[in-house]
């Protein structure tokens, strides 16, 4: 193909919109995503960038892993995405398989395409199972797109589209005092991510996360866990809730699971839990959600997932990219506010949203691509390919010194 | 497959999926697996019995199962494509962006992606209130629309509400294809009304085409926002590529899925007018609903390949030849037997037979499956038997299903006997179309043909 960058930009504003560009090109990423392999992506120009957005914490497994790539292309020649509403052999291994991959009190499944699907669902497994209505979330939270999710979410927008889902409220992040007042015998649902990504890398300590497990189980809520970009071993561990001790009455898996590869998403769940869904079946559908070609890729990325235990490496170079951001901010305390997050996933506070729209700026002249919270605007999060090797990890803090030198 | 294989997914589908979902398949004979995919048709692996896919999940499969063509699309594109960034722009985007703008009517260019369909109504609900600064959304009873927080709002079946409530206020339900009771619902506050120019899940019901003119009519007068959802009627599915060609009737926002996707990758898009009013909202708010995982690179290649496999085969006129075909000889059907179909309905490949009890909806999906023919009864109007088959059907495969449809009304009759007078007594018709009781009951057969099967095979 023979495009020009220009060409196809310009385009882009025809049919998309032109802000949305500017948005793009206020941040340095108004370019042509091209040729993409292992930590790396490039432009139509030829020009190399690290990946550190992984389109949102879904190609863990780094750039087109490639025996997952090769599971696609042997699934499409034996199957297709089958008719959503019937048993089949993939769907009932992968969910198997999810059930084997997570602590052993989860042990349901249902598919989904996004996380926010994922949410939406939870929500109303949540009111279905419980009977009751109440859906709280955290401040500082980010689930997604679609209706329920963006309800429990905290963004600035929200008033724009009308009354939402009603019965939702917001939990103080943190307070644990709060949360036991708020917490109460009508409460369905507690909903928190353990590392908030769009919001600084927030973490939820390990007394809260107790605090609140405590709390929904004597007040008989569910504690629900949105793990979409904590988990699959980005912060470190197969899930971030593993450092808390607790175990979550559902938890949300987002787009990691397809590593990048195929839409699929899940919200795993107990079997208690299950019996409503068992009594009602049919009231909750999703066309492609559990795909059988999906449920293919899945299961092998799972494979993957457990034959390289990414979560290690993230460990390992996550402290390296964290000593070194560490030391940057040190040495640049007007620029760089704070520091948080773990592992793979790690957020700079840059004070003010257009600093950290600069520093974008300046990073992707560098060859790193980076983009700033949706939730905290001041920020930029850091979320490469789990798999990076040390030498990326050392070109990412050199790009970023040499951003830092010019702004 | 032996049963002892089949068996085993079944326990493992149960134990970490759904039970109850297994049971309600059991009771209409669709506990079948499918294997061998191809074109028209798929294999039960365990019967070896070969079905024709009237039901194509809902629509998504109008290239037909297993496209050769888009399969190897797909085989190329993954030497060099993954899904790509959400954030980035890429020239598949904005090939398929290019391309869906111009196929579509009049000045429906302008672009948004999405995950698949309850995405896509919920970016086109989000779009049409930000847009207008209005709350109100007037949608249809019965109407389907999708289980997302926007799209379950506008669904109108209590059987998908009852549980999630309460939904999202200021939406309203009127009959479908009544104007007036439109007209009646609309306030000051109104920012849409959504619609679906044939109903599917709802029992086929098809939009009366001075309906939507009305519609069109009464939008334009308030400064209401029109949307058609598309996501089982687009892709040449009535004949049309989009339905909304068959009225002229251009909607200001137009949600599609399903078959975007060529039934091998998710996908979904809402095109919107290039109108001040949504292109400004869009302009100052141009990340009002990314989405992660639709309008991939992957997916996008694919949808350019459908869409470009669908034209350059005509298929929307071969799905108004042969749907026309289906229909009439449905029709005829329905003459013979006027105890048994109450009504057929449909535009294109997308008819619907009604029968007269809900009841007979599993029976029927029963007596098809021995015949056949994979049908699925809808869960919003099990009285209604959708027949949705690829639309790259051959003249052949659709006279195969006229037959075995004629058949399973046959082989149905014997057990009518019984049935219809029962229905007479009072409270026994309550019972029989009692989704439950059916489930039990049914499941109560298959136990017995499972049973009977085996000793003669012995």
């Amino acid at each position: 193909m023979n495009h020009t960058t220009t060409e196809i930009l310009n385009k882009y504003e025809m049919y998309f919109s032109a802000s949305h560009r500017a948005v793009l090109k206020n941040r340095g990423h108004a370019i042509v995503e091209d040729r993409r392999e292992g930590d790396y992506i490039y432009d139509l120009d030829g020009k190399r960038y690290i990946d550190c957005i992984s389109s949102l914490s879904i190609h863990n497994l780094g750039r087109r892993p490639a025996a997952i790539v090769e599971e696609l292309r042997r699934a499409i020649q034996e199957t297709d995405q089958g008719n959503f509403p019937m048993i089949s052999e993939e769907k009932a291994t992968l969910a198997e398989k999810i059930s084997r991959f997570v602590p052993a009190k989860l042990e349901c499944t249902v598919f989904s395409v996004i996380r926010g699907e994922s949410i939406d669902f939870a929500c109303k497994l949540a009111r279905g199972s419980t009977g009751r209505k109440e859906l709280l979330a955290v401040d500082g939270s980010w689930f997604g797109q679609t209706g329920f999710a963006m309800s429990l979410s905290d963004r600035e927008d929200r008033e724009m589209y009308g009354p939402l889902i009603p019965n939702v409220g917001q939990l103080p992040f943190g307070d644990i005092e709060a949360a036991r007042k708020m917490i109460t015998k009508t409460t369905a649902a507690v909903f928190i991510e353990p590392v908030q990504a769009e919001n600084n890398c927030r973490q939820a300590g390990r007394e809260y996360l107790q605090s609140l497990g405590k709390f929904c189980a004597k007040k008989g809520a569910l504690l629900i866990l949105d793990e979409t970009q904590s988990g699959m071993g980005r912060t470190g561990k197969k899930f971030a809730f593993e450092e808390s001790g607790i175990i979550p009455d559902v938890l949300v898996i987002g787009e990691a699971l397809g590593a990048g590869v195929f839409p699929i998403a899940a919200t795993v769940f107990t079997q208690r839990l299950n019996r409503f869904m068992n009594a009602h079946p049919m009231i909750h559908l999703s066309t492609f959600g559990g795909s059988d070609l999906g449920c293919r890729v899945a299961q092998k990325a799972l494979e993957e997932y457990e034959r390289l235990k990414p979560w290690d490496n993230a460990a390992r170079a996550g402290k390296k990219l964290r000593e070194g951001l560490e030391i940057l901010s040190n040495s640049h305390p007007d620029t760089i506010k704070s520091l948080d997050g773990r592992g793979l996933l790690l957020s700079i506070d840059m004070g003010t949203a257009d600093t950290a729209l600069a520093f974008c700026r300046a990073a992707a002249e560098k060859g790193l691509l980076v983009c700033p919270g949706d939730v905290a605007r001041c920020s930029v999060v850091f979320r490469p390919s789990l798999l990076i090797s040390e030498q990326t990890v050392v070109e990412i803090l050199q790009a970023v010194s040499d951003a830092l030198a010019v702004m | 497959m032996s049963q002892n294989e089949k068996k085993h997914i079944v326990q493992v589908f149960s134990r970490h999926i759904n039970s109850g979902q297994v049971k309600y398949l059991k009771a209409g004979h669709l506990d079948v697996l499918e294997t061998q995919r191809q074109s028209v048709r798929f294999i039960d692996p365990v019967s070896g019995r070969v079905m024709i896919d009237c039901f194509t999940s809902a629509g998504c499969f109008n290239v037909g199962r297993g496209n050769p063509v888009i399969k190897k699309a797909m085989e190329e594109a993954l030497e060099t494509l993954d899904m790509g960034t959400s954030t980035l722009i890429s020239v598949h985007k904005v090939a398929l962006a290019e391309k869906l703008a111009s196929i579509a009517p009049a000045d429906l260019n302008k672009v948004l992606f999405a995950s698949g369909g309850g995405d896509a109504i919920d970016c086109a609900i989000k779009l049409a209130r930000g847009a207008t600064g209005r709350s109100h959304i007037i949608s249809t009873v019965k109407a389907y629309h999708g289980h997302t927080g926007f799209a379950l709002s506008a669904n109108g079946k209590e059987h998908y509400r009852k549980y999630c409530e309460p939904l999202m206020p200021q939406f309203s339900f009127v009959p479908f294809n009544d104007l007036e009771a439109a007209r009646r619902a609309v306030t000051d506050s109104t920012a849409a009304i959504i619609i679906e120019p044939v109903q599917g899940e709802a029992g086929i019901f098809v939009a009366k085409e001075e309906y939507l003119r009305g519609l069109r009519h009464l939008c334009d007068e308030k400064n209401i926002i029109l949307i058609f959802d598309e996501i089982q009627t687009g892709f040449g599915r009535t004949g049309k590529f989009f339905a909304c060609e068959h009225s002229g009737v251009i909607p200001d926002i137009l949600a599609m899925a399903k078959s975007i996707g060529g039934g091998i990758f998710p996908n979904g898009a809402v095109l919107y007018r290039d109108r001040n009013i949504l292109v400004d909202f869009v302009g100052c708010n141009p990340q009002f609903h990314p989405t992660y995982t639709g309008g991939s690179d992957l997916g996008c290649l694919i949808s350019l390949k459908v869409i470009d496999y669908i034209m350059d085969n005509n298929l929307p006129e071969r799905a108004a030849r042969n749907g026309k075909k289906l229909k009439g000889a449905l029709e005829k059907l329905r003459l013979e037997n006027p105890k048994i179909i109450r009504e057929v309905r449909g535009i294109g490949m997308m008819v619907g037979i009604e029968y007269i009890h809900e009841f007979l909806g599993p029976m029927m999906s029963d007596a098809l499956a021995k015949n056949g023919i994979f049908a699925a009864y809808s869960g919003n109007a099990p009285q209604v038997m959708r027949f949705m088959l690829p639309i790259t059907a051959a003249d052949e495969d659709v006279d195969e299903v006229i037959q075995a449809i004629g058949r399973s009304v046959e082989s149905m009759k014997m057990l009518l006997p019984i049935a219809l007078p029962a229905a007479k007594i009072p409270g026994v018709l309550k019972l029989l179309n009692s989704e439950r009781v059916q489930t039990v009951v049914f499941n109560w057969i298959r136990s017995l043909e499972d049973f009977f099967s085996r000793f003669n095979r012995k």
